[in-house]
């Protein structure tokens, strides 16, 4: 297949943290507030006037400090972003919203504070609560928190405008973004999808660390050219896989997987699309704030929340993916030291194979991939499992 | 009478007496710990026979 | 040997290569004969818990149970050393403790289907977590709260070091990482390997310490509710729980709480019943403070691991429902005062005073004695003790969900491990100062995020505290990746090497207690 025209410079966004875009933003006089999980509602954070990025560290090398001061036995995205802190790679921020979701991660962000790593004048930390289950009781507290720990900083700190108008506009804009990248999604469900997974996993992760509106015109073009692409004739994969688990912002990952046979076509991980990217929609009986922490939490495929029908949802929520997205096996990865995907990745491995007949991979990885010999040769080994099934199945055994 | 109620405090301190050796002997060397430290390896042998329906 | 605290070598009584002791320590006529006294009083209460055919059932389908075998050996580890009233004091929470878990698992194997297979009685059970604070039973007066997982794996661990090394393995058998906290790992693990007893109305599970225990309590509700039928309410207790703004929210789980136990099991709230332990929880807390007032002097009467264990029970299990502990706590400070009023001492010599901070190894709750006898370092409070000492209403029904919320979001452990790095870090230094303590000794469990997550913030505000830190690092649950020995060696290298110390009682320096119980 031809190249995408903007894959390069996707590419190149997604190298540094400060990337090209956050940097014409801020020139334009916008501010800057990091977050760094999906729970945290991203929208609220791109009002008029700023927006947001999720923190990444890119082109992690040593991470010796983060290391030092939070042991081995954190994850390495939290050490990772530690480290870059404490380097001076997020400086460009003018504050930084935290959700109290997961140990390791708050724990990273308490230390980028206590070792006063961000120099902004004005910059603030907020650390919310996040519901632990989906319904009306975790609904108020996810109101009330983005509106303390967010739009109040925002407005007091900065000056924004955090009315119902501006959210509502915020939402506009990024229900544009969603709306693309959805309709680029869609073609992964064709027999032969005219877009890799790694691709799109590039235009994803922009999304996520750049402000959305200057991606707005690279987007629609990449659409256009699409649904123009002619998909390479004959097979170029062997698998259809489905990725579901922890943060996955190292660009390698999904390049590793495709190198090994398999086409990622749905992509359920923190920074993944499923869900992440999909349209916000609001009504106007009720307030934008509220409507949008309501999606946030119900969307929210995070294995962190704790009520059983978000627990049965998520593996439902795969197997609706796995059908829709043709997917012929699923792959559960999780970042080492990840306490909430251990135990997802064990139960939603089980249940997804036991109960749901899927051929199921399950793998802990690094944060850093680059280019894993034993991730490879596992996904290789699966690929080929999932050959020899559909032959059996095709030979009648 | 008295007699028999002598040889009743008698037989009862002997038993009193006997047990107090006994238990306290079992108690300062230890002995209770020690026979349950030799037959816990049996009662492992047989909890490892134990019928469970192993499963998530 | 003989009467005198530190007269006995007490390092000599281990035997490498055996689970067990050469003998019992000798601590005079007296305090000997006061001890066996106790010992006698531990064999009744297991002698009478096995002559019921429940428990004699449990004794031979539950594995651990077998743990249960070690419990007289329990409480000598945790009287080592001591005499008088120090003695007696330790013995006070302890023939409680015994008795409380005797009762638990009595209940249990009553109302369990693979023993007693009492139904009725098991409509009045209702199931809670482990580390979970009981007080939603309080209203209750009707209902028993059990926690499954205390006898299975919390109290497991303390009888016998490899306890739970089996489930452990389980759960990494099905494909659990090995770098998870091994204790909702090994809760996980009872649960596959089909190791719980099965009985209840419903369960209470909670989000108590820490993420994986929240996660483990998932793979526990799955089985309950899907192979049991027994409904499973998740109480979400908030995360940022000093702030004013989530109290509501931790209200609200509250009532909706004790609504699901009232739909479940049929009974109604009772207030007069909660009440009536609030009182009791406050006087509780009244005996705690005093206890803890006298560890800022001098002379510190009721300290270490003792206080941690006995905390736990009162404060978490008990929530003032049974007023025998009530009573024990009154004996408890009556003894303390005596003592304190005569200026006795808990070993001959007190070099350091030490705040024990993180998570204990739970496979050695017996160090911090080992640290007092060894080395002479008081370990004053621990972590698990520095619980909430507020008091609760005693009348007022609206202030009292509040107050049930505050309990609930101030769990033992999850009042540090949760609510932001203050509660955690600046606390300890508070305490320091408080308790006149100039070394901490920091529990490093390796698999909990939320304590090695502030390990490189801990080391530096200590240099500038000048406080003296030893880091004990252990895996909570599992010897294997740490042994008992490595924790001491970690104290013993920091003692000779930065201080050059020399040991109070040379014999425990390096002790062989690997295959111990």
């Amino acid at each position: 297949m031809k190249d995408l025209k903007y894959l390069y410079y996707f590419e190149k966004l997604l190298d540094e943290a400060n990337n090209e875009l956050v940097r014409r933003a801020k020139e334009e006089g916008r501010i800057c507030i990091g977050s760094v999980c999906s729970l945290v509602p991203e929208v609220l954070l791109s009002l008029p006037g700023a927006f947001t990025v999720r923190l990444r560290a890119p082109r992690t090398g040593s991470i010796d400090m983060g290391t030092y001061y939070m042991t081995s036995f954190l994850c390495e995205y939290s050490r990772a972003l530690l480290e870059r802190a404490i380097e001076g790679g997020y400086q460009f921020l003018d504050g930084l919203v935290a959700p109290d979701a997961c140990s390791m991660i708050n724990r990273a962000v308490e230390n980028m504070e206590l070792l006063k790593t961000m120099p902004a004048e004005k910059f603030f930390y907020r650390y919310m609560e996040i519901p632990m289950k989906a319904d009306d009781n975790g609904l108020s507290v996810y109101v009330s928190e983005s509106r303390a720990k967010i739009l109040t900083p925002l407005r007091e700190v900065y000056g924004i405008d955090t009315s119902d108008e501006a959210v509502r506009k915020a939402v506009k804009v990024h229900n544009e973004i969603c709306d693309l990248i959805t309709r680029i999604g869609e073609f992964r469900k064709e027999e032969n999808p005219r877009i890799t997974g790694y691709e799109y996993h590039m235009i994803t992760l922009a999304s996520y660390v750049c402000p959305k509106d200057l991606l707005k015109d690279m987007l629609e073009e990449t659409l256009e050219e699409l649904e123009k692409r002619e998909p390479d004739s004959g097979k170029r994969f062997r698998a259809r896989v489905v990725v579901v688990g922890s943060e996955i912002d190292d660009v390698d990952m999904i390049r590793l997987i495709e190198e090994s046979g398999a086409l990622v076509v749905a992509d359920r991980f923190c920074f993944g699309a499923l869900p992440g990217r999909e349209v916000i929609l609001l009504n106007d009986s009720e307030d934008a704030l509220t409507q949008v922490c309501r999606h946030y939490m119900y969307a929210s495929e995070c294995a962190r929340y704790m009520n059983r029908e978000k627990i049965d949802g998520r593996r439902e929520y795969v197997d609706r993916l796995a059908k829709e997205y043709h997917a012929d096996g699923i792959i559960y990865e999780q970042m080492k030291f990840c306490d909430y995907w251990a135990y997802e990745r064990m139960v939603g491995s089980h249940v997804l194979r036991e109960e749901y007949g899927y051929p199921v991979l399950s793998i802990e990885r690094p944060y850093a991939i680059g280019s894993s010999g034993q991730i490879r040769t596992r996904v290789q080994a699966f690929v080929e499992s999932i050959e020899i099934k559909k032959l059996g199945k095709k030979g009648g055994i | 009478m008295k007699k028999r109620v002598v040889k009743i405090v008698k037989i009862i301190s002997i038993i009193a007496a006997v047990f107090f050796v006994i238990s306290f002997t079992v108690y300062f060397f230890n002995l209770d710990m020690k026979l349950t430290a030799a037959i816990e390896p049996y009662l492992e042998k047989w909890h490892d026979k134990v019928k469970r329906e192993r499963k998530l | 040997m003989g009467k005198k605290i530190g007269s006995e070598r007490l390092g000599d009584l281990y035997q490498p290569g055996k689970k067990v002791r050469k003998r019992r320590e000798w601590r005079g006529v007296k305090d000997t004969l006061y001890d066996y006294s106790r010992w006698l009083h531990t064999m009744g209460i297991l002698g009478k818990f096995m002559l019921n055919k429940n428990n004699v059932k449990a004794f031979f389908r539950y594995r651990w149970m077998l743990n249960f075998l070690a419990v007289p050996m329990m409480v000598d580890r945790h009287t080592a050393g001591l005499r008088g009233n120090h003695l007696r004091i330790a013995h006070t929470e302890y023939d409680l403790v015994v008795e409380d878990v005797a009762k638990l698992m009595a209940n249990m194997f009553r109302a369990d289907k693979n023993t007693g297979n009492d139904r009725e009685f098991s409509k009045k059970l209702v199931i809670l977590d482990e580390n979970e604070m009981s007080h939603l039973l309080c209203g209750f007066p009707n209902l028993i709260g059990v926690g499954r997982e205390i006898p299975a794996v919390y109290v497991s661990v303390l009888l016998q070091q490899d306890a739970v090394c089996h489930y452990i393995d389980v759960a990494q058998e099905y494909g659990l990482s090995g770098d998870v906290c091994p204790m909702p790992e090994a809760e996980a693990g009872v649960s596959i390997d089909d190791d719980y007893p099965i009985f209840g109305a419903c369960a209470l599970q909670c989000n108590t310490t820490c993420d994986g225990s929240l996660m483990g309590n998932g793979v526990i509700a799955r089985r309950l509710e899907k192979e049991h039928g027994i409904p499973c309410f998740q109480l979400a207790a908030p995360i940022r729980h000093t702030e004013d703004g989530v109290q509501e929210y931790a209200a609200q789980e509250i009532r909706n709480a004790i609504k699901f136990i009232e739909d479940c099991t049929g009974e109604k709230w009772d207030w007069d019943a909660y009440f009536e332990c609030a009182k009791r929880f406050n006087a509780e807390t009244r005996e705690r403070m005093e206890w803890l007032q006298m560890s800022t002097t001098e002379y510190p009467q009721v300290i270490g691991a003792n206080l941690a264990l006995y905390t736990e029970t009162v404060y978490m299990a008990i929530g003032g429902k049974v007023p025998a502990f009530l009573k024990a706590d009154k004996k408890i400070t009556k003894l303390a005062m005596d003592s304190f009023r005569k200026k006795e001492m808990i070993v001959p010599e007190y070099r350091h005073r030490a705040i024990i901070w993180g998570v204990q190894a739970q496979y050695y709750t017996d160090f911090l004695p080992w640290l007092q006898n060894c080395w002479g370092i008081l370990p004053l409070v621990d972590m698990l003790s520095m619980v909430s000492t507020r008091m609760i209403s005693e009348d007022d029904p609206k202030q009292a969900i509040y107050d049930m919320a505050h309990l609930y979001e101030n769990m033992i452990m999850r009042n540090r491990t949760h609510g932001g790095y203050k509660v955690l870090l600046n606390d300890l230094w508070g305490f320091c100062q408080q308790f006149h303590a100039d070394m901490v000794i920091l529990w490093e469990h390796m698999s909990c995020k939320a304590l090695d997550g502030m390990h490189g913030l801990f080391e530096e505000q200590a240099r500038e505290h000048g406080i003296r830190l030893i880091w004990a690092v252990h895996d909570l649950m599992d010897p294997r990746v740490v042994p008992r020995a490595s924790l001491r060696q970690d104290v013993n290298r920091y003692m000779r090497s930065v201080l050059r110390e020399e040991p109070l009682d040379p014999s425990l320096e390096e002790i062989d207690d690997a295959d111990s119980w």
